[in-house]
């Protein structure tokens, strides 16, 4: 081998290794593609739009809507592509800046200003102008969720809040009574203490590091914020907000719950629906989720959180359906927009139990699809509920970071207080940044 | 067929591998280094220019050294370990044995075994309370939430995914000895020991080089291990978390594309240094009849 050869070799492997590094992103949608083989019917062409959502077990209730719409639609196939939470924005931020994002695709409230503000969503403000489309159809404001600037760029789905689900076949065995809207975080932290018998695996509250359905509640409860009113602060830091992280690592300590590194080996959810924990804070989008679990079904219900020094603290998001303004079938996205705001795909999504649709008057079917099981919590707390803290252009950065300075916190590194203190500080340097 | 129409024939021949290798491999490389000078808003499609602001953060972000050194660590571990068992079992799969091809298969399946199915398996062999290794052990050790042991679980599971491939190689080499050689030894009176380290390891030391620069590059490169049997929530995370990984979370997580592009310019030119360490230092080691 002569010198440049070897060189050559040299650069050629390092170039290997950097650019390997760098093939890690994908696109996985180009749904937009049309399937213009044979017009269908009249001289309409056929089209299949793509339709991205992030939670499985909603796929069945999803896939009805597209059912219904095609139907009434029939030169229109919609393919739906289930995309797991954990990697959802990930494709969609690079799906974004390559043109290739779905059709219509389900939103979040934290990362809407991103998606708006980049101009990768189609305002629908001229057919909400022209009275296509009535955005207040939809409870508790959630239209509001969805607008930047004066633009409208979404249609609510559904909303969600967060309830107390209890295995009621642990607390029949202890002779203790079901939790009720009575209870505080001093009776939670109680009765997780004697329902646990650690020997056999089995604990009484499941304390994970969660923000919405994990302390975000207990701050808020115990009268601390994750954000300040306009947003500028975080609210991490304040005494109260603190004393409520506490409470909740406490519960770990005190052998009430499993401990970080065991929710994160099989997360706590997992855990109540095998039955080995009594309670667990949970969205009422995941009560599907529970009840596919043939080991509690039936042996399970809902309460509302638990009250605390400041009242009940509870969350309320919104998810809303967008489009893309790259997308190849604007039109036809539209009128698919346009049905799943319709009530008709609110009243499939209630009656399969999928999650709470927005549109006014139809949460009660969604109460009445388990008759056996107490919804109606979910419905009542959304009254007094604290709005998810999204709406800005730090959120998503801050949101990612938190997570791992708090396992930190709650895998024992570093203390509660300490772990509480950086995240504010991390939140307040990304607010700056966004600036 | 005149010179100049022969060349382009070779260079249409080649072409397809040309291009796929320019526009997935080489573009991607020199992107990343102009990413690096810049900083960019609204998914990359809004940038400015800040020349050396990203290396300036980087800097005097703790974070990086450590996970520079985290990085240098898996190295160091990862890569004598490989070569020295892949040789093992290369030697003892080279001898005429009783079943030696479904060995070599035995010992080749890890490369093809997908990484998410192979990191389930060892998620529940590293596990606390009912994994496997702690009960052979008789130990309770929290391998992989541990900062104390998880880089060392994180090597295991390399190791044990690159033998394979590298025993092949090495395979490759040991059956290129001449076996005259042997023979011309065996007259001498040399035997066992004595044969492997006078003929079989100098005259493996060209294929031995070539394995440690590729195992070098792909040991710095330390990712989806780290992200399949870590995970993020993982307390250990920080002790053990690599330069990709790290870039993988600005980049994709964080939406800080170019502190990301940062991190892995700094990992080619660490790779560019350390092959370049190896060019020089093979005078000294290896052997070119």
């Amino acid at each position: 081998m002569n010198i440049r050869k070897k060189w050559g070799m040299a650069a050629a492997g390092a170039l290997l290794a950097s650019s390997l590094a760098l093939a890690g992103c994908d696109q996985s949608n180009d749904g937009g593609k049309a399937a213009d083989s044979e017009p269908a019917g009249s001289n309409q062409k056929s089209v299949t739009i793509s339709y991205a959502i992030w939670d499985k077990n909603q796929q069945p209730a999803m896939e009805a809507i597209a059912k219904a719409f095609t139907g009434q639609h029939p030169n229109i196939e919609v393919k739906i592509d289930a995309i797991p939470w954990g990697e959802y924005w990930t494709k969609m931020s690079a799906a974004a800046p390559a043109g290739t994002l779905p059709d219509v695709f389900w939103m979040h409230g934290g990362q809407f200003i991103k998606y708006a503000s980049g101009q990768f969503l189609a305002p629908i403000t001229d057919k909400v102008q022209a009275g296509e489309i009535d955005l207040n159809n939809y409870a508790s404001n959630l239209g509001s969720i969805y607008t930047m600037d004066g633009q409208n760029y979404g249609i609510p789905k559904d909303f969600d809040t967060i309830g107390l689900a209890y295995n009621k076949e642990l607390f029949d065995q202890a002779g203790i009574a079901y939790p009720n809207d009575t209870w505080d975080y001093a009776k939670l932290a109680e009765v997780a203490g004697q329902l646990s018998q650690p020997d056999k695996g089995i604990y009484g509250f499941g304390a994970k590091m969660d923000t919405q359905a994990g302390y975000w509640n207990d701050m808020l409860a115990n009268g601390g914020h994750i954000l300040n009113a306009d947003m500028t602060k975080s609210g991490y830091d304040e005494p109260a907000s603190i004393e409520a992280l506490k409470a909740r690592y406490q519960m770990i300590l005190d052998k009430a719950s499993p401990t970080h590194q065991q929710m994160t080996d099989t997360d706590s959810v997992e855990m109540f629906k095998s039955g080995k924990l009594a309670m667990i804070f949970d969205g009422s989008w995941d009560n599907g989720n529970l009840a596919s679990s043939d080991i509690i079904k039936g042996k399970y219900d809902w309460a509302p959180l638990p009250k605390g020094k400041a009242g009940r603290g509870n969350i309320i998001n919104g998810l809303g359906n967008v489009m893309s303004a790259k997308g190849k079938h604007k039109e036809e996205s539209w009128q698919f927009l346009k049905f799943l705001g319709s009530k008709e795909a609110a009243e499939i999504t209630a009656q399969m139990g999928a999650a709470i649709p927005a549109f006014q008057g139809t949460q009660d079917a969604w109460v009445k699809s388990k008759p056996d099981l107490n919804l109606q919590v979910f419905i009542d707390q959304a009254a007094d509920a604290t709005p998810y803290p999204s709406g800005s252009k730090s959120y998503p950065v801050w949101f990612a970071k938190e997570g791992e300075i708090m396992s930190q916190a709650w895998g024992g590194a570093i203390s509660i207080e300490e772990g509480a203190k950086k995240v504010a500080e991390m939140m307040n340097q990304a607010i700056a940044d966004a600036k | 067929m005149n010179s100049k129409s022969r060349y382009a024939w070779a260079y249409l021949m080649i072409a397809p591998t040309l291009i796929g290798t320019l526009v997935f491999w080489s573009w991607p490389a020199v992107y990343s280094i102009y990413l690096g000078f810049l900083k960019s808003e609204n998914f990359g499609l809004v940038s400015h220019w800040v020349g050396l602001a990203n290396y300036e953060r980087l800097f005097k972000d703790a974070e990086f050294w450590q996970n520079l050194r985290n990085t240098m660590f898996y190295v160091v571990l990862f890569v004598p370990a490989t070569i020295v068992l892949s040789t093992l079992f290369a030697v003892l799969l080279n001898a005429k044995i009783r079943g030696r091809s479904i060995y070599r298969v035995i010992y080749f399946l890890p490369q093809v075994t997908m990484a998410a199915a192979a990191a389930m398996v060892w998620v529940i062999i590293f596990a606390q309370d009912y994994g496997l290794l702690n009960s052979v052990l008789g130990t309770h050790i929290a391998w992989i939430s541990d900062k104390r042991f998880a880089m060392y679980a994180l090597v295991m599971v390399g190791v044990w995914g690159s033998i394979g491939f590298n025993m092949l190689l090495i395979l490759a080499g040991l059956q290129g000895i001449p076996r005259p050689l042997y023979e011309a030894a065996e007259i001498d009176g040399a035997a066992g020991f004595r044969k492997f380290r006078s003929i079989t390891l100098p005259l493996l030391t060209p294929t031995l080089f070539f394995t440690s620069i590729v195992l070098v590059i792909g040991a710095t490169q330390i990712f989806d291990s780290i992200y399949l049997i870590i995970g993020k929530t993982n307390v250990a995370l920080p002790a053990v978390r690599s330069l990709v990984y790290a870039y993988y979370q600005n980049s994709f997580i964080y939406y800080d594309q170019n502190y990301g592009a940062a991190i892995v310019n700094i990992l080619l030119l660490i790779n560019l240094i350390l092959t370049g360490i190896q060019f020089l230092l093979q005078k000294k080691w290896v052997v070119y009849d």
